[in-house]
């Protein structure tokens, strides 16, 4: 194959590869409001991803029917919650990443939280 | 790396399974903040600029071979070689220590220096280290050191009376380190337990155990070289590097030229494979296909349902559903791979496909690099930082040798989108470097230049297979 039908093969190949990707990037909200219910020690619904957009609000509600102790990773936040109690956390999101939220004696994960720049 | 995942993997697995309780509950992990996905728009750039960069080299690099009469080094400086003893003991200090905090210290494993010894600087940060500086690791590796010490003191006592050490078979080749490696993605990867600072100190002084019958058998220097899955894996990263240390010497060469004579000894393309197959496996386990998504189960969920279907404990699914993941992973490398050996085997020389699998091997490895470099990078970042308060306070009981025992973690230091970059560019140096090095032996081992040319598409796809497959890893679709 002679170098010129090369180049117009990486040429259509990459063209296809831009088109089949264009408009797709997702764009998270500027502020996210998430309540979680710990039912039997573990969130109602399953762990869910929640996204927001860096600079944005977070408003994190958590109902809990077990005492634990609730632990924002990568924000280092810790709240005791009683059993049949609620805390939450209001903070801004100012570091990007993903990040996870649990009730840290039981190690069990509640949210993904993903701050996007 | 993994381990939060597997947490919020064990609520999708035992959701979709009913009123079963988390499979990895007990799992604690060492990471605190996890990387973004790739947005598509940036995944789509590399992938175009991958494959023009690949198609245009395939016409514009050198016709004649340049590394494969042998590459020059000049040598940078000497030293003395009792540098090696405080070098030895340093690495048996560390060494014991670890293993010390990991029996004696805290539970906590974000508390306790093994975990983080274990996991982040010996093997994330080594790589990183040996691909920089060549291979830093071997002056330092303690079972080594111990195993150098051990045989001058017994050749001191017993003089000509001490046997020859066994002839090294040849057909082990680097098998044993393949083992070695593929046990220890097993335990980082797959194993529910994998922070316990007990089971990894154990772990730590049976490996040492091991390596020390094994190199009185076969001689110190030729185990290290063959068999110590570290020492084997840590040295061919080394040979990327334009360092080179060697008979108390230090010699600058060409980046990526120290590969190109690697032996490739059986079990090489093996080990090449488990290195690249196991960093895929990290990857895809994080993602969505793998975990589910919003509550929905994923193909771990699916697969540990099937294990407890066959009456295996929660935990012990789980376990089985990730070492399927991680062996299928290790298959589909070594099969791409293959095909593209397999289509360059009709081409020219005709040489047979096991022929060409050896004499290409050399090439993937700055994708394996490249790899590690893309998954771990900010691993490195965020969690070597940890190594200042655990230092201070290395067993988690609250003392503080040098004072920075409460320091924290800055997750700040680099932003979400200069992990992104960093990766992409990983991931298309890697290939770039792989495309050049098999191009030169190509035109090294086929007569005609066109014959190395055709062979070159075929050893392209694999690439473009392999950097497109690590781009996709690290996207939002995977």
């Amino acid at each position: 194959m002679p170098v010129r039908s090369c180049a117009v093969m990486a040429a259509l190949l990459a063209a296809a590869a831009l088109t089949g990707c264009a408009g797709t990037s997702s764009s998270a909200p500027k502020n996210a409001d998430i309540t979680v219910n710990v039912v039997n020690g573990k969130p109602q619904g399953g762990v869910k991803t929640y996204k927001v957009k860096k600079g944005g609000h977070v408003h994190f509600v958590v109902k809990s029917d077990v005492a634990d102790e609730v632990h924002v990773h990568g924000y280092n936040f810790h709240k005791d919650v009683p059993k049949g109690g609620t805390v939450t956390f209001d903070f801004p999101a100012k570091i990007d990443g993903g990040f996870i939220a649990e009730l840290e004696n039981a190690h069990q994960t509640l949210i993904n939280l993903q701050v996007e720049p | 790396m993994s381990r939060k995942r597997a947490l919020a993997l064990g609520a999708s697995g035992a959701l979709s399974a009913g009123t079963l309780a988390p499979a990895t509950a007990s799992a604690h992990g060492l990471v605190g903040k996890q990387d973004l996905p790739i947005p598509r728009v940036l995944f789509a750039w590399a992938a175009a600029i991958v494959l023009i960069v690949s198609f245009v080299a395939l016409g514009a690099l050198w016709k004649r071979s340049r590394w494969e009469s042998g590459v020059r080094e000049r040598e940078l400086l000497r030293f003395p070689r009792w540098l090696e003893i405080p070098c030895g003991l340093v690495g048996v200090a560390l060494f014991g220590l670890g293993v010390y905090a990991g029996l004696a210290g805290t539970k906590e494993a974000t508390s306790n220096l093994l975990p983080n010894l274990i996991y982040v600087l010996f093997w994330v940060g080594l790589p990183f280290l040996s691909a920089l500086f060549g291979d830093v690791f071997r002056p330092f590796n303690p079972w080594l050191a111990i195993a150098r010490a051990s045989g001058w003191v017994v050749r001191r006592i017993g003089g000509d009376s001490v046997p020859e050490p066994l002839p090294y078979p040849e057909r082990l080749g680097r098998w044993p380190a393949v083992v070695g490696i593929l046990g220890f993605a097993w335990l980082e990867l797959v194993y529910v337990d994998k922070d316990n600072t007990v089971t990894l100190a154990v772990l730590s002084i049976a490996y040492c155990v091991l390596q020390l019958v094994a190199m009185s058998l076969y001689g110190a220097d030729r185990w290290s070289r063959r068999g110590d899955a570290f020492g084997v894996y840590f040295n061919l990263i080394s040979r990327l590097s334009p360092l080179h240390w060697r008979d108390a010497r230090l010699y600058a060469r060409t980046p990526l030229a120290g590969v190109v004579p690697l032996n490739a000894v059986p079990g090489t393309v093996a080990l090449v494979c488990v290195l690249i197959g196991s960093t895929s496996f990290d990857g895809f386990s994080q993602g969505q296909i793998w975990n589910g998504s919003n509550g929905g189960a994923g193909l771990a969920g699916r697969l540990q349902d099937f294990f407890t279907g066959l009456g295996l404990s929660l935990q012990s699914a789980l376990e089985a559903a990730f070492t399927v993941g991680l062996l299928v992973m290790i298959g589909l490398i070594s099969g791409l791979y293959r095909l593209g050996v397999n289509g360059m085997s009709d081409i020219g020389e005709r040489y047979p496909a096991s022929d060409l699998s050896r004499r290409f091997v050399h090439s993937l490895v700055p994708i394996a690099l490249a790899y590690v470099v893309a998954h771990y990078f900010s691993l490195l970042v965020y969690q070597g930082q940890a190594t200042a308060y655990l230092i201070s306070d290395p067993l988690g009981d609250g003392h503080n040798f040098f004072g920075t025992a409460n320091v924290g973690i800055n997750y700040t230091v680099i932003s979400a989108t200069q992990v992104w970059y960093a990766q992409v560019a990983a991931l298309v140096a890697g290939h770039v470097s792989g495309l050049i090095l098999a191009h030169d032996r190509a035109i090294a081992i086929y007569a005609k230049p066109s014959a190395a040319t055709r062979s070159q598409y075929w050893m392209l796809t694999v690439m473009v297979a392999f950097t497109c497959l690590g781009l996709y890893l690290l996207s939002e679709s995977a």
